[in-house]
C-alpha cells in the first residue's frame, strides 16, 4: 500500500481522512454491524415469539418498529434478519474476492494468449446476473443460503479478476519486477508478494463495494423467496412478508427497507472513500 | 465498421455457446439427477423413468445437449413438464413486457444521466454538485423491490393515480399500458440512471481538464457550451462500455420487477419455473436470457465504433 502512496500524494491523503463520504460510510456501516453483533446476545422481544393479539401493532414505545403479521417484534426481527444477510455476503465477498484476484493475477502472469482466453471468460461471467445463476441453482439445489452465495460468488469471482488484471499488468511492467526475475524468483513469488501487496488497494476498494452488492442480491433473492428459507429470517424475507401488507402497515415495509438502504449505502461510501485514500487515480473506476 | 461487428458477432456467438454450456452443465450436475430434481426425492421410479423417457434424458449428455440447441435453432422446445404451455410460444409471448421494461428503462436513464451527469460535473467544486453525486449514492443502495413498495404505497395506495400491479399490452390499450408502466420503468431505472449519472459526472470532469476544452473556450466559447458541445460527446462515449455492463443488471432487475408489479414477462416465468422446478423451462429460458444480453452488447459495441471515430479508424487499419 505505501508502495504506491510514497509517490507524492501527502496532501491528497490528508483532505482524503476529512473526506466525509468515509466518515459517513464508517458511521452507517458501524451502526449496522454494531446492530448485528449485539443481536447475538440480546434482542429487545423474542424474534420467533408469536403473538397474534399484538399484530401489526405501529411503531410504540414498548415496539419500537411495531410488530409484524404474526405479532412478533419488527425491531428484534430486523436484528436477527441482518445476521443472514451480512454472512451472505460475507462469504460471498471472501471467496470473490480471494479467487477472483488469483484469477487475476494467474491472467495478468501467464503469456499474453491464456491471459486473453481468461479474460473474455471473466466478460462472459460478468455478463451473467447473479439472480439468473441463483435461480439456475435454486432449480436444482433448492432455494436457500447455499445457492444464494454460490450464485453471488459466481459473479463477483470474474468481476474482481477484471478489475485486478489490469493494474497487475502494469506492475508487471515496472523495473523492480524485472529485478526480481533477475534474481530468479519464481513466478509465484512475484505475483503474491510483488504485485500483489502493489494491487492490495484496489482489492480492497472492491471488497468494500461488493459487500455492499452482495447484500443486495441476497436481499433481492430472500424477497423473490430464493434465499433465506425459514425458519432463518432475512431482511429481503421480512420485506416478502410485508407486500400484501403494505397498504395496512406501510411502517412493516418502509423500516426494514430503510435497513437495507442504510448497509448498502455505508458500504458503498466506505469503498468510495477508500478508494480515494488508497488511490486517487482508481477511484473513477470499479465495476460493481 | 463490417470488421467490428463480425468480430463483435463472433464473439457473441462464442460467449452464447460458453454460457449455454454452462447452464446446461450446471443444471445436469449441481443438484444430482436431474428428473429426481423436477419429480421430487419422493417421486417412483416408474414415473421418473417415464419423465427421462419423454425429455430424452437418459440419452448421453451430447446427445441431450445436441437436440437441445437444435430445439433453439429451429425454436422448437418441447412442452413443459407441467403440459400447461409449449416453452417457446410462451417464452415469445413473454417477450414484449421484459423487452418493453428494459429498453424503457435504459432509453430513460441516458439522457437523465446526461444531463444530470453533465450538471454536476460543471459545479463539481460546488455543493450542488456534490449534492446530486450524494443522490445518485443513495439511488444505488436502494433495493429494486424496496423502491417498487414505496412507489405502489404512494402512487397507486395513497394518490391512486397509477395501477398497483399488471400489464396491458401496448398493442390493445396504448394509454393504459404507458400508465400500467411508470411504476415498473421509474423502478427498473433508477439503478442504472443512479450509475449512469456518476459515470457521466466523473468521466466529464475529466473532460473539462482536457486540451481541448481550453481551445473551445479560448475561441470565446463559454464553459457552458464547450461542456455540452464537445465534452459532452467524449463523456457520452465511454458510458456505452458502462452502458454494456449494466444490461445484465437490467435483466436482473427486471426478474424483480416484474414479481412486484405482476408483469407477465420473462423473468416472472423464470421465478416460477425455478420454484416449480421446471428444469427444462429453466434451461432454455437462461439462455434465452443470455442471447438477450449478449445482444444488447454487441449493439453497445456496434453503437460504440459508430460514436468514437479512434475505434472505428483503428480497426480499420488493422
Amino acid at each position: 500500500m505505501k508502495k504506491l502512496s510514497r509517490t507524492g500524494r501527502k496532501s491528497r491523503k490528508s483532505t482524503a481522512l476529512k473526506s466525509p463520504q468515509l466518515l459517513l460510510g464508517i458511521i452507517l456501516s458501524g451502526f449496522v454491524l454494531t446492530i448485528t453483533f449485539v443481536s447475538f446476545f440480546w434482542t429487545p422481544w423474542d424474534p420467533i415469539g408469536i403473538n397474534v393479539e399484538d399484530r401489526l401493532l405501529p411503531p410504540n414505545l414498548s415496539h419500537w418498529f411495531g410488530t409484524d403479521r404474526l405479532g412478533r417484534d419488527l425491531f428484534s426481527q430486523i436484528m436477527v434478519g441482518s445476521q443472514n444477510t451480512l454472512f451472505v455476503a460475507l462469504i460471498s465477498t471472501i471467496l470473490g474476492a480471494v479467487l477472483g484476484t488469483s484469477l487475476g493475477l494467474a491472467a495478468a502472469g501467464s503469456g499474453p494468449r491464456l491471459g486473453a482466453v481468461i479474460t473474455r471468460i471473466s466478460d462472459i461471467g460478468i455478463a451473467l446476473p447473479s439472480i439468473l445463476i441463483a435461480l439456475v441453482l435454486a432449480t436444482t439445489l433448492g432455494p436457500g443460503r447455499l445457492s444464494v452465495i454460490i450464485a453471488i460468488s459466481f459473479w463477483f469471482v470474474p468481476v474482481t479478476a477484471r478489475v485486478v488484471v489490469g493494474p497487475a499488468r502494469q506492475i508487471l511492467a515496472l523495473d523492480f519486477v524485472e529485478a526480481a526475475m533477475t534474481h530468479g524468483r519464481s513466478r509465484r513469488y512475484i505475483l503474491f508478494r510483488q504485485v500483489f501487496p502493489n494491487i492490495a488497494p484496489i482489492v480492497i476498494v472492491q471488497t468494500s463495494m461488493m459487500f455492499a452488492a452482495g447484500i443486495l442480491i441476497e436481499a433481492s433473492l430472500s424477497f423473490l423467496g430464493v434465499g433465506a428459507q425459514p425458519p432463518t429470517t432475512s431482511w429481503g424475507k421480512i420485506l416478502m412478508d410485508s407486500q400484501p401488507l403494505v397498504q395496512q402497515a406501510p411502517y412493516y415495509t418502509i423500516l426494514p427497507g430503510a435497513f437495507i438502504v442504510i448497509s448498502v449505502l455505508g458500504f458503498n461510501l466506505i469503498g468510495d472513500g477508500l478508494s480515494v485514500l488508497l488511490d486517487p487515480q482508481q477511484s473513477k473506476k470499479g465495476v460493481v | 465498421m463490417i470488421r467490428v461487428f463480425i468480430r463483435s458477432f463472433t464473439l457473441m456467438v462464442i460467449s452464447a455457446f460458453t454460457g449455454s454450456v454452462v447452464v446446461f452443465v450446471l443444471l445436469r450436475s449441481v443438484g444430482g439427477d436431474i428428473a429426481t430434481v423436477m419429480l421430487g426425492t419422493r417421486a417412483t421410479q416408474e414415473s421418473l423413468e417415464l419423465l427421462r423417457e419423454t425429455f430424452g434424458l437418459n440419452r448421453s449428455w451430447v446427445e441431450q445437449y445436441v437436440s437441445w440447441i437444435g430445439g433453439v435453432l429451429t425454436g422448437n422446445l418441447g412442452e413443459a413438464y407441467s403440459k400447461q404451455y409449449v416453452i417457446s410460444t410462451e417464452i415469445a409471448q413473454r417477450l414484449e413486457p421484459t423487452l418493453i421494461l428494459t429498453f424503457g428503462s435504459l432509453l430513460i436513464s441516458i439522457p437523465i444521466a446526461l444531463v444530470v451527469g453533465l450538471y454536476s460535473a460543471m459545479n463539481f467544486k460546488r455543493w450542488r454538485g456534490a449534492s446530486v453525486d450524494g443522490i445518485a449514492q443513495i439511488g444505488l443502495a436502494i433495493p429494486q423491490f424496496f423502491l417498487a413498495l414505496v412507489l405502489v404505497l404512494i402512487f397507486a395506495v395513497r394518490l391512486g393515480w397509477l395501477p398497483a400491479t399488471g400489464y396491458v399490452s401496448i398493442f390493445t390499450d396504448p394509454v393504459e399500458a404507458l400508465r400500467s408502466m411508470v411504476l415498473p420503468i421509474t423502478t427498473l431505472s433508477l439503478g442504472i440512471t443512479a450509475v449512469f449519472t456518476r459515470f457521466v459526472r466523473t468521466s466529464m470532469i475529466e473532460q473539462m481538464n482536457e486540451d481541448y476544452m481550453r481551445t473551445a473556450k479560448a475561441k470565446g466559447r463559454t464553459v457552458r457550451s464547450a461542456a455540452i458541445i464537445h465534452g459532452l460527446r467524449n463523456a457520452a462515449i465511454p458510458l456505452v462500455t458502462t452502458g454494456a455492463l449494466q444490461i445484465g443488471a437490467l435483466i436482473a432487475g427486471s426478474v424483480v420487477v416484474e414479481n412486484v408489479f405482476t408483469i407477465p414477462g420473462i423473468g416472472r416465468l423464470l421465478l416460477t419455473s425455478a420454484v416449480t422446478r421446471e428444469a427444462i423451462t429453466v434451461q432454455s429460458l437462461s439462455l434465452v436470457i443470455l442471447i438477450i444480453i449478449l445482444t444488447m452488447n454487441l449493439f453497445m459495441d456496434v453503437l460504440y465504433g459508430i460514436l468514437d471515430p479512434r475505434i472505428r479508424h483503428k480497426e480499420a487499419r488493422k
